[in-house]
């Protein structure tokens, strides 16, 4: 019996930890178009320059990140504090990642790793074939589905993109406001598995647009 | 040709030297170090500043700017005023921080770089002297201005900062720039402005 019981709470720890993600209200997954996801990153004589607040592990840090815009989904970025100092400077492709700089105490690679991942999902053009069925479709906005990201449009634009990893959710990056060009001018991101957020505001007098 | 090239260098000469960067000589040292000790009678200095981040991919570097007072022998605030708010205020082995009105302390012993920072600020706005045990310090000039030159010798101050060049005014030898570094050969350079020594600061300034 005790044999049995052991045996049901590891098989029930094992199905739980290998679950699926299931989008809120989503009924199921439907092919769509080819559409075109986050377009924002992808002019090259374009340079961002964002004041950023970074909340990460009970600290506080502020500053500033710059995005540039290399060639097709090739990006340059990097976080500068407030008192001018580098914290990290990396340059993203679609194949990995190229490490400049990053401050002696952030130059670890499970740190480096996840910097990479936050920052490319967030300036990544992507193509998604498939959407979320909602059982009642005029009530929610589309949400396309690439790998384990989801889209969520609205008025065209991507609005959200939240991201899962198994079962649960890993990253959510909200683009809250945009200039008359659809630029986003304020951005939320929230990673769900670390006590890690980051909110950013364009500075349009030090960005090049 | 070559004619040609030689008088356009020769003619260009001029307006080329005066971003040469040489060693001083002896004599130039003594007279520098001299100067220097003039300004340990300052007590406090009040001024704005401009601080350039520039990084290698950046067409421009990214600006901001603020205001710093400091008062002997061991206040300093130093608040950035435009395109956001947020002061620091060191004293009492403390730094004060005002970010939009949210408030915190840190106890400058958990954070030895800003320290180091707050202390260096301080001393060469004083004419203070260079800790050789800290940093490998060569003296220079460029054009009619001094400049010092601050190589960490240390190995958690190289982490952080390859070299800090510290520019003196050529008429009243203040320090009137600051360039910190990093090991990538990015730099913060602040640029310091209407500079006014030994007035009256109010003691309100390093209240947070």
């Amino acid at each position: 019996m005790n044999r049995f019981l052991t045996c049901s709470f590891f098989l029930l720890l094992f199905f739980a930890s290998c679950g699926t993600y299931r989008y809120p209200n989503a009924s199921g997954i439907r092919e769509s178009t080819a559409q075109e996801l986050n377009n924002y990153y992808i002019d090259t004589t374009q340079t961002f320059v964002y004041r950023a607040k970074l909340h990460a592990f009970k600290k506080d840090m502020n500053g500033s990140l710059m995005i540039k815009t290399l060639g097709r989904n090739e990006h340059r970025i990097a976080l500068v504090s407030d008192f001018g100092q580098t914290l990290f400077d990396v340059s993203l492709s679609p194949d990995g990642y190229e490490l400049h700089y990053a401050m002696h105490d952030l130059n670890k690679r499970r740190v480096v790793r996840e910097i990479v991942h936050i920052f490319r999902t967030m300036t990544a053009q992507r193509h998604a074939t498939s959407a979320v069925m909602f059982a009642n479709q005029q009530h929610y906005y589309p949400v396309y589905v690439l790998d384990d990201c989801y889209y969520v449009i609205k008025e065209r634009k991507v609005e959200r993109i939240q991201q899962a990893k198994g079962a649960k959710e890993y990253l959510a990056i909200v683009y809250q406001e945009w200039n008359a060009e659809d630029i986003p001018t304020s951005i939320a991101i929230e990673h769900k598995k670390y006590p890690i957020t980051i909110d950013l505001a364009l500075d349009v007098n030090q960005s090049i647009l | 040709m070559n004619d040609k090239l030689l008088y356009l260098l020769f003619f260009l000469m001029p307006y080329c030297g005066w971003a040469q960067t040489r060693e001083m000589t002896a004599n130039e040292q003594a007279r520098f170090q001299k100067s220097l000790q003039q300004l340990v009678e300052i007590k406090t200095v009040s001024a704005d500043f401009v601080q350039y981040k520039h990084l290698s991919f950046m067409k421009k570097p990214v600006e901001s700017t603020g205001k710093l007072y400091v008062k002997h022998p061991d206040k300093l605030s130093w608040a950035y005023t435009a395109p956001f708010q947020y002061k620091m205020v060191f004293k009492d082995n403390k730094i004060y921080i005002d970010d939009q009105g949210k408030k915190q302390t840190i106890t400058i012993g958990n954070s030895k770089q800003f320290e180091k920072i707050s202390t260096l600020i301080s001393s060469s706005l004083r004419g203070g002297k260079y800790d050789e045990k800290e940093f490998a310090v060569s003296y220079l000039k460029q054009g009619n201005a001094d400049m010092v030159r601050l190589i960490p010798k240390l190995a958690g101050a190289k982490k952080y900062i390859k070299e800090i060049v510290l520019l003196f005014s050529p008429t009243d030898k203040h320090v009137e720039e600051v360039k910190l570094v990093e090991p990538s050969n990015d730099y913060t350079r602040f640029v310091i402005k209407n500079r006014k020594v030994n007035t009256t600061i109010d003691e309100s300034i390093f209240n947070l």
